[in-house]
């Protein structure tokens, strides 16, 4: 039976080769003809920087619509994009770029950010480490996900879904091929909403779901 | 020096230093050589100092050589250095000359080392020509820019970019100090080492007698601000701020740096800044030496509160020090330091002495509330701006660059 390898990851942020956007015609432009990494990043790398409050919205996009264009419609249009509901990033990038050209065509001025506010465009290489820990058994799964760390849990379940099975996060993919049913557990890990957690807090709902079903099935007769 | 990742262990957690040796043994021998122009004095010496160690202990074939020049050359590349941070400076013909001459004396002198190194790191713009002197070069060379060149005097960063742009890859502190240049350009905050005597935990013995030594006054609030004699770092109006906070609160202010072999400035500035002191007793300028390091950590583990007014900087590790000792800071709101102070969480991003002489008595009344920022930003530097982080981050991208990367994962 295979073993569940868990590994640790890390970003280095590079700038993209793009110059920055000073206004919203700008982004639509450099969204347009971006590397599909850059559009990765601003949606999805964004869970692993640190942050004290909550974000506004998930995605750099929504953020700097609301805060540097002063654009709270497009930044609540933008915000509410799943990233992780499309198939691929160029999906991604179309749907995008659909909310940003409706957005000009209600707008009678572009807005503009002001100086020292534009949008940089980047990108991250991600490292991935061998913790050289294993998971034998999904029994072990909660006490094993309580330990790692965030790069883990980034790796694992989020950026797990830009890699085949695309869609579909670490755990599960390992749990589907694992003898026996775990159904209950995949679908305890998928039903969990990633979109407005922290990564320690989406450690933790992981741990909270996988507990629960272990005390269920203890509980049977 | 030496170094032992081992030591950092109980202060970052084994994952992390377990990264580090992974990515110590993909590079294990790849020779790597540092080149900057001062040995003491400033951030890039105090990198370093640190850095080439720690890369040694894990297995890296690491060196530091630092170049030599003359008044007139450090006169130079210190304009050089201001231009850059968007100073209208004029540097005539004959002293890009000079700067370019200075250069080509050291690669005589490093030119075996250079050649045969897998990885150059050249810090800031003083070498940058070494580049364009080794055309036999074999490994791949980076250019660290430290400094905020977000707005560059265009004359000066037009004369510079040629010999910027033929390096394998460059790295800035934040995204806005990148500029349009043909190679990958990287972003690597900096980071400060918590068992230097900088940083290290001192104990109330010794704190006791920083204080006496400088006749500081236990009952009434120190504000400290730690820089080099620089106008970027906006000396005066400390004071002024603190004139304004003198108003309400009988408040003392250190003001104290150490000079740096390459900055030829400081006196005229320390001047200055004595100037408008006006044998104030509660305002200590004090010049340090450059070996004062636990002096400079026990000031810092005084103060109440810490200031980084400056209104350029590269990153302003002297933020990362202050936040590292559970103290919030006043910041400029500028470069690096917009990155570090938060406001309301870590401190507070000023633009004006009147915006700072605010916060000092926002926070001077709201002790509880200046404990609890203590607090968060101690934890914040523990997961940011330390020399882990930071290694870990050079490591990634030399590895990368050895391996001629295209793609967007590294597996280690």
């Amino acid at each position: 039976m295979n073993e569940f390898e868990v590994k640790d990851c890390v970003l280095l942020t590079r700038m993209s080769g793009l110059p920055p956007a000073l206004n919203l015609r700008e982004l639509r432009d450099r969204i347009a003809m971006c590397h599909p990494d850059v559009i990765y990043h601003h949606f999805c790398e964004t869970t692993l920087a640190p942050s004290f409050d909550y974000p506004d919205y998930r995605n750099h996009f929504a953020v700097w619509a609301k805060h540097s264009l002063g654009d709270e419609i497009l930044a609540e249009r933008l915000g509410i994009i799943d990233p992780y509901a499309y198939s691929s990033t160029e999906d991604l990038r179309t749907a995008t770029l659909e909310i940003i050209e409706e957005r000009l065509s209600e707008l009678s001025m572009v807005p503009w950010a002001r100086a020292g506010h534009e949008f940089y465009f980047m990108k991250a290489i991600t490292v991935v480490f061998d913790t050289g820990e294993r998971i034998h058994h999904p029994d072990e799964l909660d006490s094993a996900i309580s330990r790692m760390t965030s790069g883990s849990i980034y790796f694992h379940v989020l950026e797990a879904r830009r890699r085949p099975p695309i869609g579909l996060d670490d755990f599960s993919a390992w749990l589907q091929n694992f003898e026996g049913d775990w159904s209950q557990y995949i679908h305890a890990i998928t039903s969990i909403d990633v979109t407005f957690y922290t990564l320690p807090e989406l450690q933790k709902n992981l741990v909270k779901a996988l507990k629960l079903i272990q005390g269920k099935k203890r509980k049977r007769p | 020096m030496k170094l032992s990742l081992e030591a950092y262990e109980n202060i970052v957690g084994p994952s992390v230093i377990q990264q580090l040796c992974r990515l110590g043994e993909k590079l294990k021998d790849t020779r790597v050589v540092h080149i900057n122009s001062t040995r003491e004095g400033g951030g890039v010496a105090e990198i370093l100092m640190w850095m080439v160690p720690l890369m040694q202990d894990i297995g890296i074939d690491t060196c530091w050589e630092v170049i030599k020049g003359n008044t007139e050359f450090f006169t130079i590349t210190k304009s050089i250095h201001n231009g850059l941070q968007g100073e209208p400076v004029v540097i005539k013909k004959k002293d890009w000359d000079t700067y370019f001459e200075i250069n080509a004396q050291n690669f005589q002198e490093l030119k075996e080392i250079l050649t045969e190194a897998d990885i150059v790191v050249i810090h800031d713009p003083q070498p940058a020509p070494l580049l364009s002197l080794c055309p036999e070069r074999k490994g791949k060379w980076i250019w660290r820019a430290h400094i905020d060149i977000s707005h560059p005097f265009r004359p000066v960063w037009k004369a510079l970019k040629p010999f910027v742009e033929k390096f394998d890859a460059s790295i800035f502190s934040m995204n806005q100090f990148a500029q349009p240049l043909p190679h990958d350009q990287f972003l690597v905050a900096p980071s400060i080492d918590p068992l230097s005597d900088k940083n290290i935990e001192l104990t109330p013995l010794e704190l006791e007698s920083v204080r006496a030594e400088y006749d500081l006054d236990l009952q009434r609030p120190l504000l400290v601000q730690i820089s080099r004699f620089d106008r970027f770092k906006d000396p005066i109006g400390v004071i002024q701020a603190y004139r304004l906070v003198r108003k309400i609160i009988p408040a003392q202010l250190v003001l104290a740096g150490g000079g740096a072999s390459d900055d030829p400035e400081g006196k005229e500035v320390m001047e200055e800044v004595l100037e408008a002191a006006e044998n104030d007793p509660d305002i200590h300028i004090l010049l340090l030496p450059p070996n004062a390091h636990r002096t400079i950590n026990a000031l810092q583990r005084l103060a109440d509160i810490i200031i980084q007014k400056s209104t350029k900087e590269g990153f302003g590790l002297t933020v990362t020090e202050g936040l590292w000792k559970g103290k919030p800071v006043i910041g400029g709101d500028v470069g690096g330091i917009q990155r570090q102070v938060i406001d309301n969480h870590t401190g507070f991003l000023v633009n004006t002495p009147e915006g700072a002489a605010h916060w000092i008595r926002f926070l001077l009344h709201h002790p509880g509330r200046m404990k609890e920022m203590g607090k968060t930003a101690q934890e914040f530097v523990r997961e940011n701006f330390l020399l882990t982080r930071h290694l870990r981050e050079y490591l990634t991208l030399i590895l990368f660059l050895l391996r001629k990367g295209k793609t967007h994962t590294i597996l280690v």
